[in-house]
């Protein structure tokens, strides 16, 4: 994997649903880029200090995207960025995945960022997808040209993530599972699943992490088999390695 | 032509910016070109294999971090066997920060590495319960493991000390009655982050340690007032962000620098730095860095 640091400038910056979407002009990103991978976007000051991971949403022969929910000074800054500035930028990082062709993906909120980005890599299946509300459900139709029945829920009908995959579980069967989504969605997730479909899920890990690239040593996650490094061991695991905390 | 070239102690460095230890790794050789810096530390090395600490192990604080790591490594054989073979391949001085629990846990780290540069001694780490910062503040203790470590290796001997000290002179001066070559001014600098919706500190070791561009006017005293002190070359570190941070340790009394965390920053920080103080040099008519420093 040709890992690089590069000054990317912004070509776009624009909302999708209460997320933002940011696309950097680079041409050498999809050379490398693998399901999985996430890269560090730093900032040209010294504060905020570090660089923050981000998972790859897009990535073409011109250009990468991330997208993501404002959730602090790092990703406000991020959110305010445009057309012309300039962004520092690691990557590809994270241990690459080999989905199967078809799947079960379950994302919940900002968590289908990498889920989007790993349908590019499969030829189907099907999605559960939650989100507030219906306007922060990203790309419906983009997942359905790619081969996936997707099943939505939003919060305000009701509904939670946990609640669509008890109400499909059946459908789960036998097939890989991924997920990604706030901690609390995956561990009801996990209470719902069968050990078979726990033996056959992987999960999306996120830390605060300091280099990105397994220098620091700060992104421990507890594992059955000891601490492991979201950034270099991750940041997908087996569902049944990982420690949810 | 700008000589960048610099002498601790007997040895020769290329130039006077080392990459600390803990904050680089071997994936890093990806994007820094290792062999234009005067030297790298390594990850300190125990005896026996570490797991560290339980996460959170970092946050960010203004123009810094601090981190709770407690020093994660798989132990001296597994360093050696596996480790050192790569790390040796490096174009550039390597040193092997190393840490124990007790003296004999040093002595024996010491007689077991061999084939490179020299040793740093971590007798300073906030985030370690046995050893670490306890021993760095006694300067009994730091004349101890430096005499112990000394008598079993030929290796030039660092001790990185303890800002925590409440005398850093007297620590320095431990030092060297050991038989230290050199002193690395500090380590991080111990401190509190407050979960505010948890009530409680957010490491579960209660402190952490900081670094970063917020402690360099603190950890560039500790350089001076070692050098006032002390007869002792001394490697400066803390909280280096740029070209004219280097010049400021080198003027304080440091022989060369660490560059930390500015890495997590900007990883190629180490070569815009070299670059700019290069450049600096020249529009300033400096031909080599002893230049700068006379009075």
């Amino acid at each position: 994997m040709a890992t690089t640091f590069r000054i990317l400038p912004v070509l776009e910056n624009k909302k999708l649903g209460s997320y933002h979407k940011v696309t950097l002009t680079d041409r050498e990103m999809y050379k490398s880029a693998a399901c999985g991978n996430f890269i560090m976007i730093g900032f040209s000051m010294l504060d905020p200090y570090l660089p923050r991971p981000f998972a790859l949403f897009e990535v073409s022969k011109e250009t990468l995207s991330v997208l993501f929910k404002v959730t602090g000074k790092g990703t406000e800054l991020l959110s305010e960025v445009k057309k012309g500035d300039s962004l520092k930028v690691l990557g590809p990082l994270g241990k690459k995945i080999c989905p199967p062709d078809k799947g079960v993906l379950i994302a919940g909120g900002i968590g289908i960022a990498p889920i989007y980005y790993q349908t590019g890599f499969m030829k189907g299946g099907i999605l559960f997808y939650g989100a507030k509300s219906k306007k922060d459900l990203i790309s419906i139709r983009e997942f359905k040209n790619r081969g996936f029945k997707v099943k939505t829920i939003t919060e305000e009908k009701g509904g939670l993530v946990p609640d669509l995959v008890e109400k499909h579980k059946g459908e789960l069967n036998g097939k890989q599972i991924f997920i990604c989504g706030p901690l609390g969605m995956i561990k009801s997730i996990k209470s719902i699943l069968t050990k078979e479909q726990i033996e056959k899920s992987y999960v999306y890990i996120e830390k605060i992490m300091g280099c990105g690239i397994g220098g620091c040593k700060s992104c421990a996650v507890k594992t059955t088999d000891g601490y492991k490094l979201v950034c270099t061991e991750g940041p997908v695991f087996p569902l049944n390695e990982v420690e949810l905390d | 032509m700008i000589d960048l070239s610099v002498k601790l102690a007997s040895l020769s460095l290329k130039n006077p910016i080392l990459l600390a230890s803990g904050v680089w790794d071997l994936p890093y050789t990806r994007i820094i070109d290792f062999g234009k810096l005067g030297g790298v530390i390594c990850k300190g090395v125990s005896l026996k294999p570490k797991e560290g600490n339980p996460p959170p192990r970092i946050a960010e604080t203004s123009c810094g971090i601090i981190n709770s790591i407690g020093l994660e490594n798989k132990g001296l054989e597994h360093f050696n066997k596996e480790v050192l073979p790569e790390i040796t391949k490096l174009k550039t001085h390597i040193f092997i920060n190393v840490f124990g629990e007790t003296i004999e846990d040093f002595a024996m780290i010491a007689s077991r590495i061999k084939d490179v540069a020299g040793l740093e001694v971590n007798i300073s780490c906030p985030n370690i319960r046995e050893g670490g910062d306890s021993f760095g503040k006694d300067p009994k203790m730091v004349f101890s493991i430096t005499k112990a470590i000394c008598n079993e290796t030929e290796l030039p001997i660092i001790v990185k000390l303890s800002p925590s000290a409440s005398n850093i002179e007297e620590t320095a001066q431990a030092a060297k009655e050991g038989g230290a070559t050199a002193v690395t001014s500090s380590n991080t600098f111990p401190g509190l982050v407050i979960d505010i919706d948890r009530k409680k500190p957010l490491f579960k070791n209660i402190a952490g340690g900081l670094s970063g561009p917020a402690i360099k006017p603190l950890a560039l005293y500790n350089v001076y007032k070692i050098k006032n002190a002390v007869d002792i070359p001394i490697i400066g570190s803390g909280g280096i962000a740029n070209h004219k941070d280097v010049i400021e340790y080198l003027i304080a009394g440091a022989s060369c620098v660490q560059l930390g965390s500015i890495i997590f920053n900007n990883p190629l920080a180490p070569i815009e730095i070299l670059d700019n103080l290069s450049y600096w040099m020249k529009e300033k008519g400096y031909n080599n860095l002893r230049d700068i420093i006379k009075k």
